[in-house]
């Protein structure tokens, strides 16, 4: 909120400089963010009007100007380009004060200046072409004073306002704030202080719970009165565009000022004339001030006459009681409306205004009347004939201020400090006066603190008034034993074993477009929709990690990369049931060369498949029961027969293949190489919870006898899979490894077989094996190969 | 020994050393500078028996002395810098300094890297990691943190909701901050409780240098008997020493937040400021760095929890994890953390 300093400075005596005004709203709470300098504070600087341009005996860019001042012509050297005879300009004479200071007489080479035309920046305007001088409008009175043309000086606050700080929404609060906490004095606004008796508009309040209190006072004989230029002057400064009509801007100044919204009614336009506060009918219309229709229901509170809405209550007035320069007779409502009602009015009608904006925060009962008064005032001054003829404050439900019971042990208790009991008591008398020293206090809560209710909040505030340096840094905490989740020590594992082979985590936004989850051969309708998205593009919550890791491949190729290699782990969401609509997953793709970069010793391959896999090998080794099956349903985003699924005991680790080349496609790839993998964490994360002594592996020990090795190249059909093979081996004596060395087809191999080459290695923990004895061995297995799997020795 | 004795011991060292330096091969010179300039050289003990000589005629004597030890070490330099490499000369062919065999490194993101390292913070302190989910009910979110139903505090933060409702048949949402971990804390666990978590969070924001819909963001909470917020000035201060080092400092400030009372936000001193006073374009000039907000736990949220406020008192404090890690890693574009390009990733050490 826009406070100005000059306005601020009307309801304190004695004002501290701005700098030091803005600290100390700072320390309470109430943080300026900007505090800038507006108008200008120039004297001795008056219109003059140039009659004649020599040029200077002795400077070639410097020129004589005459300048005529109403009184007399001068004599002045000048420096600027834009000069022209005729022109009106601001003429500072020896003694003016300027922006950089006095302006003191001076020969400028050679010859003697009377003066100095001035530019903007000489007079301390700002947002003006600082270029040359300044010119000025030719309507201006010579002679006159030229500060009268722009606004005077002042300073414009920028506070941060909480949406706990009701209070401090005006002028006045802000000065009672510094009132309260740096006891400087406040001064009151002037307001009208007549009476009247008469009742020409009755009014009636039918929601009491709604409207607690209904302020109006009605005025005659102010047609067409002006809002007077200081005020309008004021409200510009507040970045409010002023109407010139008093009965709207007042209304608006008088919010500024005291933070109560008040409304403006044209008596002739109410019918009855009678003002009813009441719940809105279902289906009832109201055309607004700005012209929009609005439907009301009964959740409303409207301001109506004896037959319509002329008012949705506390949000804005309606078009058919409306001011006007023509309007006679007015009625001013000052009143106090329930916060809720007024936020959700203003919510389901899309209406924010500074009027409700101020409601939903909660406005100080006890305000209304005077809030009223000082309106009517202003109107009064501005409209000579004007007459106040009705005072009516209908308050159906009368402030009874909450009175909270403050013991100083419980204060001290909760900001863990010793503050003595009269430091307490006298921040608690800075609020209310007449406070009763008798323990414990009976704080009865101000009208326009309605947010303090109970000892906590006082602390708050005892806190503010002593400064928050006064809580000591201490701590009676115990030691406490600290765990971590199951899931980030999964999770941790998982990254740092791919950083470490080379991928980098990416991080995505949540969202995704219906665009994306059909690339990726997802329906729409299966994803969680989100109900006010950004943009379509940000229409769905991700059900896979796939499109922002495609979107990451996407803009790293764009950018020149060959080779990337990235994963992500994060949230992903599905429509079921509440609650149960996450996951996370730790996914990742595989694009270029495999490792990055290649050696000039060659060695580099491209990424496939089984850079993949052997990925995955690192991730998984040491987590038992971890083995590869072929996926009997995979995701829709993988390629047809390039996907196996990972298993970890009994619970899937996810999937590893190709791109479909549908989403490869989209991804504008050169090839549909892409390599990628989808871990949900939640299996990961079950081991997660084996304690740590528990998932070590312990450790065997090795034989003390050398190992044998033998190699077998065999030609079997191409159906037979090295898995099968695998397995095959298992209960070999003594066999310690299985290395597969070659895969070859082509010469000398029939169509539809391959020659495999595989190592074996044998090791026994009692004795060095003999070649009779390995020989043995690797006859039972060549048994096996050729009866299991048709296998022939190679040739 | 006299001054001419003396004179002659030293003519005696450098003619010696003149023909040890002239040899070919020259002898290796840290042999030779051991030999006659190390501190127990020939030429060094020389120079102490100046000791025994008197006053008047020791001086010209060291003049004489420290002359001819400059003229050797400068024959030695000249000998060191013609000396071959050291070590038997490499195979032919064979060229060392080619690029050794790579073993390229990935790198976890940055904002992965700040929540474990404030993770660690946390740990030491005693708090124990909590979670909570992502899609979130209005009654953890809002109605349990003191945000009433058509309460201005809900303005402070933009919701996004999702089309699924929960239990109450309200719209789910996306949380907008990871202080429902603190209500899912307290339902699941009597006091006293001392829990942390890191997550992400979700804003109806337009995106730009320093807003996202999505950011994340660091929440601890501690409920016991007698918490005051002296407890929590010091787990701020040790928090943030942890962080940035012992020599920062913190302030609190007055601020609001509807689930604390009393509400504070917490300042660290700038650690940045490299450029003398009022001109760090991080703090701009101030000194301080806002970084958390921080409170005593709301008696509301406590009682919402079954705690008795009057047996039970806590306090809460958070902040965001990009803002940390854009002070940290010095970045002024907080869509530089989305983008996931390689480039800058490929920094994160």
């Amino acid at each position: 909120m826009k406070i100005l300093y000059s306005w601020l400075s009307d309801f304190i005596e004695n004002p501290p400089a701005p700098e030091d005004l803005s600290a100390k709203l700072c320390r309470i709470g109430l943080k300026v963010e900007e505090l800038h300098k507006t108008g200008v504070s120039f004297t001795g600087v008056c219109v003059g009007r140039i009659e004649k341009i020599d040029k200077h005996p002795n400077a070639d860019k410097l020129a004589l100007v005459d300048v005529n001042d109403g009184r007399g012509v001068m004599r002045v050297v000048c420096g600027a380009k834009n000069i022209a005879v005729g022109q009106h300009i601001p003429f500072a004479k020896v003694g003016a004060m300027l922006a950089e200071g006095e302006l003191k007489k001076a020969k400028i080479r050679g010859v003697e200046s009377e003066g100095m035309i001035c530019s903007a920046g000489e007079l301390g305007l700002e947002g003006y072409d600082n270029s040359g001088i300044l010119v000025l409008d030719p309507g201006t009175q010579l002679g006159s004073d030229a500060a009268a043309l722009f606004p005077k000086a002042d300073y414009v606050m920028e506070v941060e306002m909480l949406p706990n700080q009701g209070y401090c929404l005006s002028h006045y609060a802000l000065a009672r704030e510094l009132s309260v906490f740096y006891g400087l004095k406040l001064k009151d606004a002037s307001v009208f202080q007549g009476e009247a008796r008469g009742e020409t508009v009755p009014v009636e309040v039918k929601a009491p719970d709604l409207c607690t209190r209904y302020t109006a006072l009605v005025l005659k004989g102010v047609k067409n009165a002006r809002t007077p230029e200081w005020m309008g002057a004021r409200l510009r400064a507040m970045g409010s565009n002023p109407k010139g009509n008093i009965l709207i801007d007042g209304s608006n100044y008088v919010m500024y000022e005291l933070g109560q919204p008040t409304h403006c009614f044209d008596i002739s336009q109410l019918s009855g004339p009678k003002i009813i506060v009441r719940r809105a009918l279902a289906g009832e219309m109201m055309k607004t001030l700005d012209g929009q229709a609005l439907k009301l229901d009964p959740g409303m509170l409207v301001i109506a006459d004896s037959s319509k809405p002329v008012a949705l209550a506390g949000v804005m007035g309606g078009a058919y009681s409306a001011v006007s320069d023509a309007t006679e007779a007015i009625l001013i409502e000052s009143a106090r409306f329930n916060p809720p009602t007024v936020r959700q009015a203003s919510k389901t009608t899309g209406i924010k205004s500074e009027s409700s904006y101020r409601f939903e925060r909660g406005t100080d009962p006890e305000l209304t009347l005077k809030a009223a008064r000082r309106l009517a005032g202003l109107i009064l001054e501005a409209a000579s004939g004007a007459k106040v003829e009705q005072i009516s404050d209908v308050c159906p439900v009368k402030y009874q201020p909450p009175v909270v019971e403050v013991a100083p042990a419980k204060v001290n208790a909760i900001l863990g400090t010793g503050i003595a009991d009269g430091e307490i008591y006298a921040c608690l008398k800075a609020f209310q006066p007449d406070l009763r020293d008798s323990k414990p206090w009976k704080f009865s809560v101000p009208s326009y603190r309605q947010d303090i209710e109970s000892v906590w909040d006082v602390a708050e505030e005892v806190a503010r008034y002593i400064g928050y340096d006064v809580i000591p840094s201490v701590s009676h905490m115990p030691m406490l034993p600290s765990t971590v989740t199951p899931h980030w020590t999964a999770v941790s594992e998982l990254k740092t074993a791919l950083a470490s082979l080379g991928f980098s985590e990416a991080y995505n936004y949540d969202f995704v477009s219906a665009k994306e989850l059909k690339l990726c051969g997802l329906a729409p309708e299966a994803a969680l929709e989100v109900k006010n998205p950004l943009s379509l593009d940000f229409q769905y919550l991700r059900p896979t990690l796939l499109p922002g890791l495609l979107k990451t491949l996407r803009y790293n190729l764009n950018r020149g990369r060959e080779t990337v290699l990235i994963f992500e782990s994060g949230t992903v969401y599905s429509r079921k049931e509440a609650g149960k609509a996450e996951d996370v997953h730790c996914s990742g793709l595989l694009y270029g060369d495999f490792p990055e970069g290649g050696s000039w010793k060659g060695g580099a391959g491209k990424a496939d498949f089984y850079a993949l896999k052997g990925v995955m090998g690192r991730l998984f080794s040491g987590k038992g029961g971890f083995r590869y099956e072929k996926a009997k349903k995979a995701p829709s985003y993988f390629q047809a027969g390039m996907c196996l699924e990972m298993r970890l005991g009994a619970s899937s680790a996810g999937y590893i293949g190709k791109l479909s080349r549908e989403a490869a496609a989209a991804a504008d790839l050169k090839d549909d190489n892409v390599f990628l993998f989808e871990i949900p964490l939640a299996c990961v994360a079950q081991a997660g919870k084996t304690e740590f002594w528990q998932k070590i592996v312990k450790i065997k020990p090795v034989s003390a006898f050398p190992q044998n090795w033998r190699d077998l190249s065999v030609v079997l059909e191409e159906k037979h899979e090295w898995g099968e093979l695998e397995r095959a081996f298992s209960g070999v004596q003594d066999l310690a490894s299985v290395r597969l060395v070659d895969v070859y087809k082509g010469k000398n191999i029939p169509a539809g077989f391959r020659s495999l080459s595989i190592r074996f290695t044998f090791s026994s923990a009692e004795k060095t094996l003999n070649d009779a004895e390995v020989g043995a061995r690797m006859t039972s297995i060549l048994d096996k190969l050729s009866k299991n799997f048709g296998a022939k020795l190679r040739a | 020994m006299n001054a001419g004795e003396w004179k002659e011991k030293l003519s005696a060292i450098r003619d010696s050393f003149s023909v040890s330096i002239a040899k070919k091969p020259a002898d290796n010179p840290e042999a030779l500078e051991l030999r006659f300039l190390g501190r127990k050289g020939e030429l060094a003990l020389l120079l102490r028996d100046l000791k025994d000589i008197p006053l008047e005629e020791r001086k010209p004597l060291g003049a004489l002395g420290n002359t001819a030890k400059q003229e050797m070490e400068a024959k030695l330099a000249e000998l060191k810098g013609a000396a071959p490499a050291a070590g038997p000369a490499a195979a032919p062919g064979l060229d060392l300094t080619l690029p050794g065999t790579p073993f390229p490194k990935g790198s976890l993101h940055p904002l992965t890297h700040v929540m474990n390292r404030l993770a660690e913070a946390f740990l030491k302190l005693g708090f124990t990691m909590s979670d909570g989910p992502l899609v979130e009910d209005d009654y953890h979110n809002f109605e349990a943190l003191n945000f009433p139903p058509f309460h201005p505090a809900r303005d402070m933060q933009d919701t996004f909701y999702v089309d699924a409702k929960d239990a109450a048949g309200k719209f789910m949402l996306l949380r907008t901050h990871t202080s429902p971990v603190q209500i899912r804390s307290m339902e699941k666990t009597e006091p006293p409780i001392r829990v942390f978590h890191t997550g992400r969070v979700f804003r109806s924001e337009a995106v730009d240098a320093s807003h996202s819909f999505a950011f994340h963001q660091i929440e601890g909470l501690y409920v016991d008997k007698g918490v005051s917020m002296a407890d929590l000035k010091w787990t701020a201060d040790a928090f943030m020493k942890d962080l940035f080092g012992s020599g920062v400092k913190t302030r609190f400030n007055p601020s609001y937040f509807p689930f604390v009372e009393p509400g504070a936000e917490v300042d660290m001193s700038c650690v940045f400021c490299k450029t003398g006073a009022g001109r760090c374009p991080v703090c701009k000039g101030t000194g301080w760095l806002e970084l958390m907000g921080a409170g005593m736990v709301h008696p509301n949220v406590l009682k919402g929890c079954k705690y008795d406020p009057e047996k039970w008192s806590g306090f809460a404090f958070g902040g965001g994890i990009e803002r940390f890690a854009m002070l940290l890693y010095g970045i002024s574009d907080m869509r530089m953390l989305y983008e996931n390009d390689l480039r800058v990733l490929k920094q994160v050490q």
